[in-house]
């Protein structure tokens, strides 16, 4: 039995998961670049939100995500605009990695320097140790709201790339950025929103991310090879496999914590690297 | 004169340099001489993989991390002097790069950038559970009693002297061959590469396990130095972070770049943490924000831009190209899913 309960956990907590690689892919499947500073914008997200809730203690943290989501969005489209454009076009792949990388390490240090490397976390109060019992299974309602809210949010983004005009325009840019210049499209700015609604998504999975568990400067990094792995193990391009891979990523570590307490993300890695020896096309393998 | 006697001149004058330092500069410098010898060596170790095979790599350190423990396990059981077993270093580094290189292979670009990265993340993760090397807390350099503490400073000096010099001079020698030559058309384009015969595979296998036996005795001589180590000391990502700001600060994909990337990474330091008073957090800011800048503005890093605005060829490995590049085919539009 404690082991479904788990499993089960697990699942909740790979909705999570999911939540932190979906901004991930979206960007790689735009504009082909792995953003590696995702991981410190989602955990420079998580301190808006400890600044915010000590500045308003009357208010529920969780409220708080909806000024740090329109900030995040923000933040996104000028970071995309001042930074990676000029860079997105570079015949040489490895360019936008590299200065991803270069962001991602300032952001750190900015951080350790502003906030101080100490432990934090989200204070939520009474919802995140109220659970539910189903059957004699324990199950917490703060990573049922969150699995459900990451499949709405997974919906909703489906069903905005594939059924608005600028889904439209997205896919299209994705697809061919120098056709849709053609039809009047600034493929740079489109480019902008993109990077915006991903560091939006990302900012919902950081904030939620630092409610279940304390975070520091150093945790982007973190954050960022989960997201990575959810993609990778997801499928690339598939938001539904972003999802499957994060419960896969949640259960794992989840499993691998009940044997071994100290074991971190150990486990998740693990399943990680032995997927991509054996299934280096992903869990939901689309197209090749 | 012929470069070849200028560069013969050079390597003797520098030889003379090396050996004399440690006559002149006091403890404290020849220590920070030292490391930035090493550093320098595990950049253009880096530069080989990234600027010449094209493969970016975040978790070198797993590399570094492998020859130090390698060294500091060998010696204790054979209780010689830690100096004798150096060899080990490169060689553990290297055969773990021979074996990984088969599943990490199979990625590209930045998915080969952050699986190198989750690799080290595992093993650094094992060895913080392995009672056998120390876990979380590290372990000292059990033969440290046997080494003269006279001459430790200075023999440190010499051997990473000696490693930065015999680096240069064979990656120089490496880049003027034919191997060279197929590296760099793989880095170019390894479609075309591949069309006239070179073997792909078997070049960055090459690139990829001289770069990580490079890093391995580096990362050796560097704990040696410390007669300590300790897993977040060994398996920390700066390490990465250092190789990489140095090498596309200098100038990726060339010799002398990294060496202008090492002057300008430790001018910087002793100019930001000293006089500035500043702490370590704002100099990888600063260090930071000028990677970002050059990247932006000179993406093939400091040198290439000065070198071409000066008309100087130092260790110039470049070959001109009969013609232009054609323009890059864009990628197929199918793979590109969103939905």
């Amino acid at each position: 039995m404690i082991w479904v309960e788990t499993l089960i956990n697990g699942a909740l907590l790979g909705g999570l998961y999911g939540l932190l690689g979906i901004g991930l892919a979206l960007v790689f499947g735009v504009m082909r670049v792995v953003n590696i500073a995702h991981g410190e914008f989602m955990v420079l997200s998580a301190f808006c939100a400890v600044l915010l809730s000590n500045l308003f203690p009357q208010v529920s943290p969780l409220l708080m995500l909806i000024p740090v989501i329109a900030l995040s969005f923000a933040v996104g489209w000028l970071y995309q605009a001042a930074i990676v454009n000029r860079v997105v076009t570079s015949p040489d792949p490895l360019s936008p990695l590299l200065l991803t990388f270069g962001v991602s390490v300032i952001l750190r240090n900015v951080m350790v320097e502003m906030f101080g490397a100490d432990v934090r976390s989200l204070q939520v109060g009474e919802l995140s140790r109220a659970s539910l019992e189903v059957g004699g299974l324990n199950i917490g309602i703060m990573p049922l709201l969150t699995l459900v809210l990451a499949a709405l949010l997974f919906m909703a983004l489906q069903l905005v790339l594939r059924h608005t005009e600028f889904g439209r325009i997205v896919r299209a840019t994705a697809d061919r950025r120098d056709i849709v210049r053609l039809s009047g499209v600034k493929p740079d700015r489109v480019y902008n929103y993109v990077m915006g609604l991903s560091l939006a998504l990302g900012a919902i999975g950081g904030v939620l991310l630092a409610v279940r568990s304390s975070f520091t400067p150093f945790s982007g990094a973190e954050r960022l090879l989960i997201a990575f792995e959810v993609v990778v193990l997801g499928g690339l391009g598939s938001f539904w496999g972003a999802l499957l891979g994060g419960i896969a990523l949640g259960m794992a570590q989840l499993i691998g914590l009940k044997i071994d307490p100290n074991a971190g993300l150990l486990y998740a890695h693990l399943l990680f690297f032995i997927m991509l020896l054996i299934r280096p096309s992903g869990l939901v393998s689309s197209r090749v | 004169m012929p470069t070849r006697t200028i560069l013969l001149g050079c390597v003797i004058v520098l030889v003379a340099v090396i050996a004399g330092a440690p006559f002149v500069l006091n403890e404290g410098f020849l220590r920070l001489a030292t490391e930035c010898l090493l550093l320098l060596t595990m950049a253009q170790m880096w530069n080989l993989l990234a600027g010449y095979a094209g493969l970016v790599s975040l978790g070198h350190q797993v590399f570094i991390a492998f020859g130090a423990y390698a060294l500091f396990l060998t010696s204790g059981w054979l209780e010689v002097t830690p100096i004798w077993v150096l060899p080990v270093a490169p060689l553990v580094a290297g055969a773990v790069a021979a074996i990984i290189a088969f599943p990490l292979f199979r990625l590209r670009d930045a998915y080969f950038s952050i699986a190198m990265w989750v690799f080290a993340e595992i093993i650094g993760a094992f060895t913080m559970k392995s009672q056998a090397v120390g876990g979380t807390s590290g372990m000292p350099l059990a033969t440290s009693k046997l080494i003269d503490f006279d001459w430790f400073e200075p023999t440190m000096f010499w051997l990473a002297g000696g490693l930065t010099l015999v680096t240069i001079a064979a990656l120089y020698k490496m880049m003027t061959s034919s191997f060279g030559l197929g590296l760099m058309s793989v880095r170019d384009n390894d479609l075309a590469a591949m069309s006239v015969g070179v073997d792909v595979r078997h070049n960055r296998f090459v690139a990829f396990v001289l770069s990580a036996a490079g890093c391995g005795l580096a990362g050796a001589l560097s704990f040696m130095g410390n007669l300590f180590i300790a897993p977040l000391a060994a398996f920390d990502v700066n390490w990465s972070v250092y190789m990489m700001f140095i090498v596309i600060i200098g100038g990726i994909g060339t010799l002398e770049g990294p060496i202008l990337g090492v002057i300008i990474f430790f001018g910087l330091r002793e100019l930001m943490t000293g006089p500035l008073g500043l702490s370590g957090g704002w100099y990888l800011v600063g260090l930071g924000i000028i990677a970002v800048v050059v990247m932006i503005v000179a993406p093939r890093g400091i040198w290439p831009a000065l070198r071409d605005r000066l008309g100087v060829r130092l260790l110039d490995v470049h070959r001109a190209a009969p013609r232009p590049a054609a323009a890059t085919i864009l990628p197929g539009a199918s793979e590109r899913v969103t939905g």
